[in-house]
């Protein structure tokens, strides 16, 4: 089960607003490569993964992008805060504005709203670990791309940090692949399903 | 800095090293020199949470205890009176409480 600490796992202090920045960083909330699709995608797989150790890291690393979409929806809160009526006219902010004032909701930056779609739980331990692999790699590239594009360090600072969170948790998903890799028919990885096909587990 | 943001600032680096260790030992499990470092910032982060918890508001509800939580009366609504802490200290995503 979960618990909550009060405190964000990264400071976050953005002293200016701005909602054009906020609306480009709310992929990372509610788009497809962000912070609730990874904590979703990887407490979902947890349950049927064959290697309590990997189910485990799924659950740890899964809690820890919980605690990522927090920084993230921290930093649009700050960046909306007290928003003028001139500001919220913003063009990129002004939809948003209309169906949600300055609440959070999960949704990509070009408007898709968040959902299951945007990740897989395949049921399979090869495939749920080639999948997680690549969203991190997907979120890196989105960090990437805004920290591209965003000029104030109040902002970019968090962003920096995680997407370095980013890189070591593709790390461990990579032992995590070999750790499984090991259990299985060293022959032929693909032989059976550990996740489904029993019998074959000794 | 003040008191509060310097001690806090120790809490948030003391439980990165805690979060960062714990998913390396989740696919090293065995490895030595991990588990002492593991054991040294977990006991560390133990007695800051609670230090802590004794001056401000107490971060996780396992450090609430009202008799003795936030002595210098920090972000709270009741100070003085007898209150349940866990309300005290300032919302994580903003450093105010709110308007209402």
């Amino acid at each position: 089960m979960w618990t909550y600490e009060k405190r964000l796992q990264f400071p976050v202090n953005i002293k200016t607003p701005c909602p054009k920045t906020a609306q480009l960083i709310i992929s990372q909330f509610g788009g497809p490569d962000g912070e609730l699709a990874a904590s979703m995608r990887y407490l979902s797989q947890r349950y049927s993964m064959p290697c309590k150790e990997i189910g485990g890291l799924l659950t740890d690393i899964g809690t820890e992008e919980l605690a990522h979409l927090e920084i993230i929806c921290a930093m649009i809160f700050q960046l909306t805060k007290n928003l003028t009526p001139e500001q919220a006219k913003t063009a990129g902010f002004d939809a948003y504005y209309i169906d949600h004032t300055t609440a959070l909701w999960p949704q990509a930056a070009g408007g898709i709203p968040f959902n299951a779609c945007e990740f897989q739980s395949k049921g399979d331990a090869i495939t749920d670990l080639h999948e997680d692999l690549a969203a991190e790699q997907k979120a890196r590239t989105t960090y990437e791309n805004l920290l591209r594009v965003i000029d104030n360090p109040e902002v970019k600072e968090p962003l920096r940090f995680l997407r370095e969170r980013e890189v070591v948790h593709y790390q461990r998903f990579g032992e995590a692949l070999e750790h499984v890799k090991a259990r299985l028919d060293s022959k032929n990885f693909y032989y059976f399903n550990p996740e489904f096909d029993k019998q074959f587990l000794k | 800095m003040d008191k509060r943001e310097q001690m806090l600032q120790k809490i948030n680096e003391i439980s990165f090293t805690v979060n960062d260790l714990t998913l390396y030992l989740d696919t090293h499990p065995t490895d030595a020199n991990a588990l002492t470092a593991f054991s040294q910032a977990a006991n560390e982060r133990k007695n800051l949470l609670e230090a802590y918890a004794k001056e401000f508001e107490p971060l996780t509800i396992n450090c609430v205890c009202p008799d003795t939580n936030n002595q210098t009366g920090s972000h709270t609504s009741y100070p003085g009176k007898k209150h349940f802490t866990w309300v005290d200290g300032p919302i994580p995503w903003d450093n105010q409480g709110g308007v209402l």
